[in-house]
């Protein structure tokens, strides 16, 4: 049977499996559909009905689930996510499982379609070592960024002395920057 | 005990391949998934024999969330009898639609892995409870 205890394990290998089987479209296909509107269908259900409140509804429920270090925080156009300590990167980096060579990258591709449809967007980076802070706000209207850092204080991941460890890849409105 | 909604993506997953390529890739990917993801449970299996087949399941089932099983070993094989499977339970309590086919991926990925272990299985029942067993081949330990 295929668990759930070691289900980081074996999603990530999915990767790999369907990258090299049916292509690098197949696998944003896989998280921007089977992922972001089938498994993860509560998500975009809290998301898309309730805005603000369903992000924190969902994502306190799910990482608290997931055991994560975390810190939310909400202005009035802003819900950010400060990941201390990624429990899914953390369970590959602790087992040295690494079959695909980009991981994190499966957030953005189902968490970005289904902030989009629901009329959010969002801006995102992470270093592939289980740090990352994620930005959602209405589409096309940029949050006040000294007021949400504000707010966020000390919980920002970039004053974390390891931030600047690892490989960044950094996102505005869900798409990748060069 | 692990996050249960992680059995929303695997049954997502199954729908994926299935709707999108065809039962013969999702049979591909459960056939690849035990030899090459669960390589290292299989050389486990292959030399600790039943013993390490019998702690695995044990330790396995104890992590996963809401299941009911019960596992025996004998002198030359390992049984493993699901009154409530984990996962079907967890979707359904959930009112997941579950794919068709959820229980045949222990068939093909445990098959994969007692092959590949020098060891044999088998399955019988399906749809919430069933009975596994994994046979350790004559001569091979």
């Amino acid at each position: 049977m295929i668990g759930v205890q070691d289900f980081c394990g074996h999603y990530e290998w999915t990767f790999k499996h369907i990258e090299e089987t049916l292509g690098k479209e197949a696998l944003e296909k896989y998280w921007a559909e089977a992922i972001a509107f089938d498994s993860q269908s509560h998500a975009h259900q809290l998301i898309s009905e309730k805005g603000f409140d369903g992000m924190e509804e969902y994502w306190g429920h799910t990482l608290t689930m997931e055991e994560a270090g975390y810190k939310i925080t909400r202005t009035a156009d802003a819900f950010r996510i400060d990941m201390h300590q990624c429990p899914s990167k953390g369970f590959l980096l602790e087992h040295d499982l690494e079959a695909h060579s980009d991981y994190c990258a499966h957030c953005m591709g189902w968490i970005g379609p289904v902030a989009k449809k629901s009329g959010f967007t969002i801006d995102h980076e992470h270093n592939h070592l289980g740090k990352c802070w994620w930005t959602l706000y209405k589409d096309g209207k940029k949050p006040n960024q000294g007021v949400l850092l504000r707010k966020v204080g000390d919980a920002n991941i970039e004053k974390d002395p390891e931030w600047p460890n690892g490989q960044h890849h950094s996102y505005e409105d869900c798409k990748i920057k060069d | 005990m692990a996050a249960g909604d992680f059995y929303f993506a695997i049954n997502a997953t199954f729908r994926f391949f299935l709707k999108n390529y065809g039962e013969e890739a999702l049979h591909n990917y459960w056939r690849s998934m035990g030899r090459e993801y669960f390589a290292p449970l299989s050389t486990r299996f292959k030399e600790g024999g039943l013993t390490e087949v019998e702690k695995y399941w044990k330790e396995f089932f104890r992590e996963e969330p809401g299941g009911k099983v019960n596992i025996t070993r004998s002198e030359n094989r390992v049984d493993i009898e699901v009154e409530k499977c984990p996962a079907l339970s967890w979707l359904r309590e959930h009112e997941r639609d579950e794919v068709d086919c959820f229980c045949q991926h222990c068939h093909f990925v445990s098959t994969e892995i007692a092959t590949n272990a020098e060891m044999d299985f088998k399955l019988e029942g399906g749809g919430g409870s069933c009975h596994q067993v994994f046979f350790q081949r004559e001569g091979s330990r």
